[in-house]
């Protein structure tokens, strides 16, 4: 296209000659010549090139002065006679790219004319420059905060697969290891995995992705999802490999969780109907037993309603608390009290099923802050396993269950539930505290021991057992007064693997 | 005469039930709590009919009526299998009903009846 020509000339008739010329060497004229006109094209349009006799009029020679600041690319070629062009040399400097004198030598206009066509492309060439240096820069600053912020472990491994770059998250969860082996970073193991998906890409260039279960620097477990991308040089070869891993641990545990919850269903449904059947039976004879009058059934038939009916509830509560995750909610109270509605629930059952109950508790023991519903659940749950365990024994004849509270050092109680019953096996021992694991057949649900242990641990204590085949159990609880601090309470039940 | 029922379970709830429900209705019991015991119970009282469930510790119903219907005195008794199993029909083909758990009296009654009156 035409470089555009502004031609400001009072001179009509020399202006016309310029205009006639300099179209035929192909550029595109307009020509103005008196001020209005001058100022109204200056400011209107963006010119390629302002041929002008500034001495036209003061404001038209101020304008010219001004121009840059409106149109940069525009350049500027003044005439005049030499006079003029003395007092145009002194205003504009160098911001004028030539002077011509009047008469205006072809010549030199056409060399001054090609001087400013060379401008405007390299200035246009320039500003293309500039322009992309800026989408590069913001491209690259996109594609920093991409690589920090995706949530994403990634990291850039080379063929010995040490890590050469990685993002923000994989810098927090596994440390700022460049140099380090991806190996030992994310599963702290001496030699590379099994099947690399790293070393795969390396070998076919091809995405690679699997599972995996990788330790963060903290110790924690996390499952991951691997995808891998080959990073290619000019020409053509994979020099590095990309690894992305996606943190799914929340979906592979509420998986499990479901998965376990749906087992547990299965495997409790057993049990239900008995308990059902024998509630039914209950049922049945109290009312039977009133319409014969029969005070002796209906006192049997009404302690089974209520035997089968706290069976019920406990199991019921059990699956609730499996079922939905809830926080502690804490409380201070007296270690008295938690001790006697502990013994209020056990006495009666103890009594039921011949077990002498012994109480070891000492006078104030003072304080202990806890989430008294679920403790006293826990304990209970200790104490009746205790009880269980006698009235399944048969070798011997009197039974007994120990319940004992003692100061354990400043911050701890230790309490202690030892009977003399059936006794484990190393199974049974090594099993207890797994999920849906009864050593009583379908009178067990698998849950009691597993949330009564899970209790325990959400408010910072520990369980220790000690057992012997048909010589008794002794538990022993370890339980801070204090609430944990820094213990992370997320109620969330994690089955195990 | 009375006729003598049988009645095999792991839970003692649930053998007082049964045993409340027959005698209330004119029956003599026997109660077993695991199979070993309810052989030993079958040979001393032939009982008319025998009420068996399947899940017990030890050995489990099946066994029982394979045990059972090895003696001659015993082996044409009826059995109706009471159980908390779901799809336990074929856990022992030869029985005359199959009930689950928590099960309707009046029909395990009328089961009852219809077998040994």
């Amino acid at each position: 296209m035409a470089e555009q020509i502004l031609l400001i000339d009072d001179d009509l008739e020399h202006a016309y000659a310029l205009k006639t010329y300099l179209e035929r060497v192909q550029y595109d004229v307009t020509v103005a010549s008196d001020t209005k006109d001058a100022l109204l094209h200056l400011y209107h349009s963006a010119w390629d090139i302002i041929l002008a006799n500034p001495q036209i009029d003061e404001e038209v020679a101020e304008s010219i002065d001004t121009l840059s600041e409106v149109h940069p690319l525009s350049q500027v070629i003044v005439f005049g006679n030499p006079a003029q062009i003395d007092t145009a040399m002194d205003r504009y400097g160098l911001s004028v790219i030539h002077y011509l004198g009047l008469p205006i030598n072809s010549k030199e206009l056409e060399l001054a004319l090609e001087r400013a066509r060379k401008n405007i492309l390299q200035s246009k060439k320039i500003d293309r420059y500039l322009e992309r240096l800026g989408d590069l820069h913001n491209a690259q600053n996109q594609f920093n905060q991409l690589f920090d912020e995706v949530p994403c472990y990634i990291s850039v491994q080379d063929r010995n697969l040490r890590v050469t770059a990685s993002n923000k998250r994989f810098k927090q969860h596994f440390g700022n290891v460049i140099g380090g082996q991806c190996f030992e970073i994310y599963k702290h193991r001496n030699t590379p995995c099994e099947k690399c998906p790293v070393i795969e890409t390396f070998n076919d260039g091809k995405v690679h992705s699997t599972e995996e279960i990788v330790t963060s620097k903290s110790g924690k477990q996390y499952n991951v999802l691997t995808h891998t991308a080959p990073i290619k040089n000019e020409q053509g070869e994979i020099t590095q490999v990309m690894e992305m891993s996606t943190n799914i641990t929340q979906i592979r545990q509420l998986q499990d969780h479901l998965t376990s919850l749906g087992l547990m269903l299965g495997s409790m449904s057993h049990g239900v109907k008995g308990m059902l059947t024998a509630l039914d039976g209950g049922i049945y004879q109290l009312e039977t037993g009133l319409k014969q009058a029969d005070g002796t059934r209906v006192n049997k038939a009404f302690g089974q309603v209520k035997v089968m009916t706290d069976k019920i509830k406990k199991m019921v509560l059990e699956i609730l608390y499996y079922a939905k995750s809830r926080e502690l909610q804490y409380t201070t109270m007296t270690v008295e009290t938690l001790a006697d509605n502990i013994i209020r629930n056990i006495k009666p059952m103890a009594e039921r099923n011949n077990v002498k109950f012994e109480i070891k508790i000492p006078d104030s023991l003072g304080h202990i802050e806890i989430d008294p519903s679920w403790m006293e659940a826990a304990l209970i749950n200790f104490l009746e396993n205790a009880v269980d365990a006698c009235s399944f024994d048969r070798d011997k004849q009197d039974h007994r269950v120990t319940f004992e509270i003692l100061p354990k050092d400043k911050g701890n109680l230790c309490f202690t539930i030892e009977d003399n019953g059936i006794g484990m096996d190393k199974e049974t021992r090594d099993k207890m505290f797994t999920l849906f694991f009864t050593s009583k057949g379908s009178q067990g649900t698998g849950l009691g021991l597993f949330i009564a242990n899970r209790v325990i641990e959400q408010h910072g204590g520990s369980v220790k057992v000690k057992s012997e085949m048909k010589q008794g159990t002794t538990f022993r609880i370890r339980l801070p007064r204090k609430r944990p601090g820094n213990f992370k309470n997320n109620g969330f039940p994690v089955a195990p693997r | 005469m009375k006729k003598r029922i049988l009645i095999v379970d792991d839970d003692p709830n649930i053998v007082d039930y049964l045993d409340a429900l027959f005698t209330d209705n004119g029956y003599e019991t026997d109660s077993a709590r695991d199979a070993k015991e309810g052989l030993e119970m079958a040979k001393k009282n032939t009982p008319d009919l025998v009420t068996l469930d399947i899940e017990m510790p030890g050995e489990w119903g099946p066994r029982f009526y394979r045990q059972m219907t090895q003696d001659a005195k015993l082996k044409n008794v009826p059995v109706i299998v009471i159980s908390g199993l779901s799809g336990n029909t074929y856990a022992i083909p030869k029985a005359i009903a199959s009930i689950k758990k928590p099960f309707d009296r009046e029909k395990l009654l009328e089961i009852v009846k219809d077998a040994i009156g």
